[in-house]
């Protein structure tokens, strides 16, 4: 938090994000994590194929992904600047653009192996 | 809230926190999140091109071009022709214990950080060391499964499946294997007194970059070993 009259940071002041989870709610997102893993696992071994098994675990995933971004990386607690949350678009933007691009490129490739 | 003017925290705030940007950010966070960005694009780009790779490495395969058959011994080959993709290969429950120990890891970073935060040296110490060790069995278990995947007849130069593997995976282990480096420095660190409490945005620091290779692994470990 910052003193508004100031500007000045404030000893408490993570860049934004001085509240940051309890011990409890980072186990519990452990537990979560453990859990959707499991689940991931299962369900790889259901027998189903195509999009029945991939959209479910391409959705856990997504769930994995930002339970670590959120709460162990703090992404959650981030920061409101520039009409956004900073470090989340600053970490999120290079993989988007990446796989963009290179997603782009490869499917203008005719592989002769 | 007070400033820092009458703050009593205020001196270690100010040695840790003391070069700030104009967006009232520490430089060492900004650098960091910036960093990590571009590691999302690296990884982003091994990703894309592991999975287009192994597509057309199936296909072919599957419509049985001469070529990329040869460059598998017969038995794998039938099997992956078979099966219509690489899954065979992949030993899904020992993956997912590594998966496991990873994640495991991530908990016991942040409980570093909480640690060092609260000025509770003894147990930053413990959780560091345990990071390290997790990350160091997560490698370990990395090295047998190339080692098996060699021996079955995956090489890095055989074929475009092989080459986007090893190239994806082995970044991936290259950068966890850094992660380790700066946990044991931090350990060494702290046994010698050097990692206070005032220190603890450098423990944060190596944090985000662990847990950003935890995230690597949690988009590989779908990508790559669920979904054949």
């Amino acid at each position: 938090m910052t003193d508004t009259a100031t500007n000045v940071p404030t000893a408490h002041d993570h860049d934004g994000d001085a509240h940051h989870p309890t011990e409890r709610q980072y186990w519990m997102v452990f537990a979560a994590l453990v859990v959707l893993t499991a689940l991931e696992v299962a369900w790889s071994f259901i027998g189903l194929d195509g999009i029945a098994l991939a959209a479910p675990l391409l959705i856990m995933m997504v769930i994995k992904f930002l339970l670590v971004a959120g709460v162990f990386m703090h992404l959650y607690f981030d920061m409101k600047i520039l009409n956004g949350r900073l470090f989340t678009w600053m970490f999120v933007a290079g993989m988007v653009l990446a796989m963009a691009v290179y997603a782009v490129v490869f499917s203008t490739f005719e592989f002769n192996i | 809230m007070t400033d820092l003017a009458v703050d009593d925290t205020a001196p270690a705030v100010a040695h840790d926190e003391g070069h700030r940007t104009s967006l009232n950010l520490s430089n060492m966070k900004l650098a960091m999140w910036l960093f990590l960005g571009s590691e999302a694009l690296l990884f982003g780009a091994l990703i894309s091109t592991y999975l287009l790779s192994k597509a057309n490495f199936i296909g072919e395969l599957v419509s049985g071009n001469p070529r990329v058959l040869d460059t598998l011994p017969d038995a794998l080959a039938k099997e992956f022709v078979e099966a219509g993709s690489v899954e065979p290969i992949f030993d899904i429950p020992f993956t997912s214990a590594s998966s496991f120990i990873l994640l495991m890891s991530s908990l016991t970073m942040v409980l570093a950080h909480k640690a060092v935060s609260e000025g509770d040296y003894k147990n930053t110490r413990v959780w560091l060391g345990a990071t390290a060790a997790l990350g160091s069995t997560f490698i370990a278990g990395q090295v047998y499964e190339f080692t098996v995947f060699f021996r079955e007849g995956i090489t890095y130069d055989g074929n475009l499946f092989g080459s986007a593997f090893y190239t994806l995976t082995g970044f991936h282990g290259i950068h966890v294997t850094g992660g380790i480096l700066m946990l044991v420095s931090l350990l060494i660190l702290s046994f010698r007194g050097k990692l206070q409490k005032d220190r603890a945005e450098t423990v944060e620091l190596v944090g985000l970059y662990w847990h950003f290779v935890d995230i690597v692994w949690v988009l590989i470990f779908t990508i790559v070993y669920l979904i054949p």
